[in-house]
């Protein structure tokens, strides 16, 4: 009797099953209408078609802006899991004195509000020149990743004994190398979730990135957000398509290959 | 182990980035927000005030947007609540099988780009999308319902977004609470529906506090969505920020607006580290 009594009843599996679908139907919607013949959508839709892909595809704009985006995320991710990794490292070894305001400082960028971020960053780079930059934007990717790389890193640390790099050190391995071939292998799982996140992050921000980009470098998101200020056309769909797959693919590989769900 | 020296030297690449282009810049809004703007010419030279800040308290347009920008919060948050809870109970205490696709059900649509999502919800939210044409074609409703660029567009839209946040805090919790407790509850002569509200949901507590301030912080910062799903008139603070910037160029107000906002999410935040404070110190 007991065993039922704390398992979700039938009502409870029900509403948690809508509530499921309504998390997926946006999805399902922007799928729907990337691959409808009318311009708006309708259920069902009233033709099949491929042209809204060709036209992404063979648009100079979108093309330029998916590269940038991918440029940012693949950098930004890159930069902030080695400085996010090292300063974790320092932070863990209690090396340095006031490791947890050090860790809140680090972690700031999560707790400001991104708009507040956007703006702090326009007004500072408007004034040093940087506005428009590649450097500019992949500064500010590493700022707003960085606390999820951080914080991969320290959580994985913490559950690695110390004394197994000593005794790598003991057995005659450098400073670097015990942490390579010891600790690195055991906290990996932990930082490829990390650095997903982290790519995540900069390849879906918005509202820090649109203060910062120049008049003809923008990235995929931005572009889509300032074109549905101009009206709906179902080429945003189709890009949006794009981007589903590519996150779920994304999404698939990193539970097959981390168990990603462990870390959420 | 590792000296002093070294640790610096691992944690000074960071510090100096985050200092340079997120302390510094962050501190450099301060002055602009005590600046006078005129419309036009810019700052008004060698003039200091706190204009900026009183207006934001006693201008009534200021003041609606911030009590419009505060009932969000509360909304999405109360709605993710009740929605979020059966859904992580069932992904916490639910057959084994189910959880991890369930999670990553979850998880998919907080992956996938902001932009998308709500572009998704136009889709279907629009005078002439799929929730209003469905409507129409059944009958039921002769007129499309107004249900962008409005309070109804904005909850739906950002309920969605920061959903998947609360689940997975729920989900943590709720696993928390050690299911002997449940069980003896249950043995002792418990209705199904005691249990929960006498057991779980107290034991979940501390779940469903940090869930909340979490997605609370969220709608209250969040631009993107209320501008795509509010369009250029319906304003919260963050898109008034925004256009604060970006059209009007009174980066001055903008400012002002941007501490406001940033001291309501640290004080929301800073208040439930409390709270918890107090609860642990009760255990």
């Amino acid at each position: 009797m007991s065993e039922t009594e704390t398992h979700p009843g039938r009502t409870t599996t029900i509403v948690a099953w809508l509530v499921v679908i309504f998390l997926q139907v946006p999805v399902l919607v922007v799928m729907l209408a990337a691959f409808s013949t009318t311009s708006y959508l309708t259920i069902p839709p009233q033709g099949w078609t491929l042209q809204w892909f060709g036209k992404v595809l063979s648009d100079p704009g979108y093309l330029s802006a998916i590269r940038m985006s991918l440029i940012l995320a693949f950098g930004s991710t890159i930069l902030s899991l080695l400085l996010g990794t090292a300063a974790a490292y320092a932070i863990h070894r209690k090396t340095v004195p006031g490791a947890e305001a050090i860790t809140a400082f680090l972690m700031a960028p999560l707790v400001l509000p991104s708009v507040v971020i956007g703006v702090a960053m326009l007004q500072f780079y408007s004034l040093t020149g940087l506005r428009g930059s590649l450097f500019g934007l992949m500064m500010a990717h590493v700022v707003i990743t960085v606390p999820y790389t951080v914080r991969a890193a320290l959580t994985g640390l913490a559950g690695v004994d110390i004394a197994l790099e000593e005794a790598a050190r003991v057995l005659g391995a450098s400073g670097f190398e015990a942490f390579r071939l010891v600790t690195l292998p055991l906290i990996k799982p932990g930082l490829v979730a990390g650095a997903l996140f982290a790519f995540i992050t900069s390849l879906d921000n918005v509202p820090v990135t649109i203060f910062l980009v120049g008049a003809n470098q923008t990235t995929l998101p931005v572009m889509i957000f300032s074109s549905v200020e101009m009206g709906i056309d179902p080429s945003v769909a189709a890009v949006s398509t794009l981007l589903i797959v590519a996150t779920g693919i994304i999404l698939v590989l990193a539970e097959r290959r981390a168990g990603f769900h462990r870390f959420v | 182990m590792i000296s002093r020296r070294q640790g610096l030297l691992l944690i000074a690449p960071l510090g100096l980035v985050l200092a340079g282009f997120f302390l510094v810049p962050a501190l450099m809004l301060l002055p602009t927000s005590l600046r006078e703007y005129s419309p036009g010419t810019g700052f008004v030279p060698n003039v200091w005030t706190v204009e900026n800040y009183l207006r934001i308290i006693t201008d009534d347009y200021y003041r609606e947007v911030i009590w419009r920008t505060l009932g969000l919060g509360l909304f999405v948050t109360l709605a993710c609540l009740v929605m979020g809870y059966p859904l992580a109970y069932l992904i916490a205490r639910g057959p084994v099988r189910w959880q991890v696709p369930l999670i990553l059900l979850v998880v998919f649509p907080m992956l996938l780009n902001l932009v998308v999502r709500s572009f998704g919800w136009i889709a279907l939210l629009a005078n002439r999308g799929l929730v209003n044409n469905l409507l129409v074609d059944l009958g039921i409703i002769s007129t499309p319902l107004k249900l962008m660029f409005n309070l109804t567009g904005l909850m739906i839209g950002l309920t969605h977004i920061y959903l998947p946040f609360m689940v997975l805090m729920l989900v943590g919790a709720i696993r928390n609470v050690p299911r002997d407790v449940e069980a003896a509850a249950a043995t002792l002569g418990s209705s199904r529906l005691h249990v929960f509200t006498a057991v779980t949901l107290p034991l979940s507590a501390p779940g469903i506090l940090a869930g909340s301030i979490l997605v609370f912080v969220l709608t209250i910062s969040a631009l993107v969505t209320p501008r795509m799903l509010g369009g250029p008139t319906y304003k919260v603070m963050a898109t008034l920020i925004y256009d604060e910037f970006m059209q009007l160029l009174d980066w001055s107000s903008g400012s002002a607006l941007s501490f406001t906002l940033s001291a309501m999410a640290i004080g929301v935040i800073w208040l439930s580290s409390r709270i918890t404070r107090r609860w642990a110190g009760m255990a």
